[in-house]
């Protein structure tokens, strides 16, 4: 219960107080990597699919009410992205898929995913052609967030507080 | 029948919790404008911001500084300014009572400092410290020294929330200084733009962009930008022109609200145009 419900909540807070005030200073050129969602990444990757889909689902939620932009569309592209992470789940895995480098390989496709659905729900521009929204708001994004993905694969979850 | 329902929710559990809680956020999203969601913006707003604020002023010993020779010699170059505008101020007053013309350019301005921002290429959202105890208005203009930054979306007690022109939900009126030309301007992920101006309409790279009589979001003749480039469609009938804003939006940290709401009476007399239609 404690491990599963409560402890992300609890990383949950300090990591979008980090993501609305600390992470806007090292953005380039509006592209900022999502502290949020290497947590959903992580906990999908250790709990299964379901699980994921449900704490990608109430995070989201969290982080589109406290950073005062659409409610909802954080709600839908972590939805969306942890079920996908869900599909790299491994029982037998858990370890190689969250304490090696094949743990930012995930992040980078789902945090790729993420940005390009957040970019497309809550864009209201009609004009922005597919390549746009593919490379700047999908896979920039994605790669710079998977760089936040290292601290855990250098200090691995038995070492740190995860 | 019961038991093959049961099988399949026990084998497809994940594809039927995605489709549950897919649609739970699309139908949120889609009424993320109506009041009931406001409501719980504003709620939980007011709380987290209390912590971003403590976060931001521990975080903010890290942020770029103004130099004081650059503050000096601004201040040079405003006193020289301030001197001409005053000059021009009384030939203005003059002028005004000739033709009693009713002054509407001066507003007082609440100052506010950004305690978080949202960083993406589409919404670009701050939270500023002031709110509606500071008598912060939904609708107010948010401004800085250099230019126009946005626009009051959300009001909780001490707390509010910015749509900057960097988000695409955002459409202003605006006028070229030079030439008087009127267009929408808007945020295309990348730049300021403004679309489907005539060819055949004097714009050059260089003139100012402000905000235009016709806004009934803004008060006229607030500095936005300025044009950097114009393109032709395909047709070579309208020009696309892109904006660069006078204010750095994503690194601005110390801005003024405006304090200065759309006039009822002309809102009232647009919606009566529309209802005429």
């Amino acid at each position: 219960m404690f491990d599963n419900i409560i402890k992300p909540v609890l990383i949950f807070i300090p990591l979008a107080l980090i993501q609305l005030t600390v992470i806007p200073m090292i953005s380039v050129a509006g592209i900022a990597p999502n502290l949020i969602f290497v947590l959903i990444v992580f906990y999908t990757l250790k709990n299964g699919q379901a699980y994921g889909t449900i704490l990608g689902f109430f995070l989201g939620f969290l982080l589109d009410l406290f950073s005062g932009g659409l409610i909802g569309a954080f709600m839908f592209s972590f939805t969306i992205s942890a079920f996908i992470a869900g599909y790299f789940y491994n029982e037998n895995k858990i370890e190689l898929n969250t304490e090696t480098f094949f743990f930012l390989l995930i992040i980078f496709i789902c945090g790729s995913l993420n940005a390009f659905i957040y970019a497309a729900v809550s864009n209201s521009n009609s004009d922005i052609n597919l390549f746009f929204l593919i490379l700047e708001e999908g896979l920039l994004p994605g790669l710079y967030t998977s760089l936040f993905g290292l601290p855990m694969v250098i200090f691995t979850p038995k070492k740190g507080i995860l | 029948m019961l038991k093959f329902l049961r099988r399949l929710a026990a084998d497809y559990k994940e594809y039927i919790l995605l489709i549950i809680l897919s649609v739970i956020s699309l139908t949120l999203l889609s009424k993320s404008e109506k009041p009931q969601a406001k409501h719980l913006k504003t709620f939980a707003l007011g709380n987290f911001a209390l912590l971003s604020e403590i976060t931001n002023s521990l975080t903010s010993i890290f942020k770029r500084d103004i130099s004081l020779d650059e503050l000096k010699q601004e201040n040079a170059q405003l006193m020289l300014e301030v001197n001409r505008m005053r000059k021009l101020r009384s030939e203005n007053d003059e002028l005004r009572e000739m033709i009693a013309f009713r002054d509407t350019s001066r507003y007082p301005l609440i100052p506010a400092k950004v305690i978080s921002k949202l960083v993406t290429k589409t919404q670009g959202n701050f939270i500023i410290n002031r709110g509606s105890s500071d008598e912060i208005k939904k609708g107010m203009p948010v401004l800085n020294e250099k230019g126009l930054i946005g626009l009051i979306m959300d009001v909780a007690e001490n707390y509010s929330v910015v749509r900057t022109l960097n988000n695409s939900n955002l459409n202003i009126a605006v006028t070229l200084q030079r030439t008087n030309v009127d267009g929408i301007l808007s945020y295309d992920g990348k730049n300021l733009v403004i679309k489907d101006i005539p060819t055949t309409y004097d714009v050059q790279v260089g003139d100012r962009v402000e905000t235009s009589d016709f806004s009934s979001l803004f008060p006229p003749a607030i500095p936005i930008g300025v044009v950097v480039k114009k393109e032709s469609n395909v047709l070579g009938l309208l020009h696309i022109i892109t904006i660069t804003p006078f204010a750095d939006i994503p690194a601005e940290n110390d801005l003024f609200v405006l304090k200065v709401l759309p006039s009822k009476q002309i809102n009232d007399l647009e919606m009566n145009l529309l209802k005429q239609n």
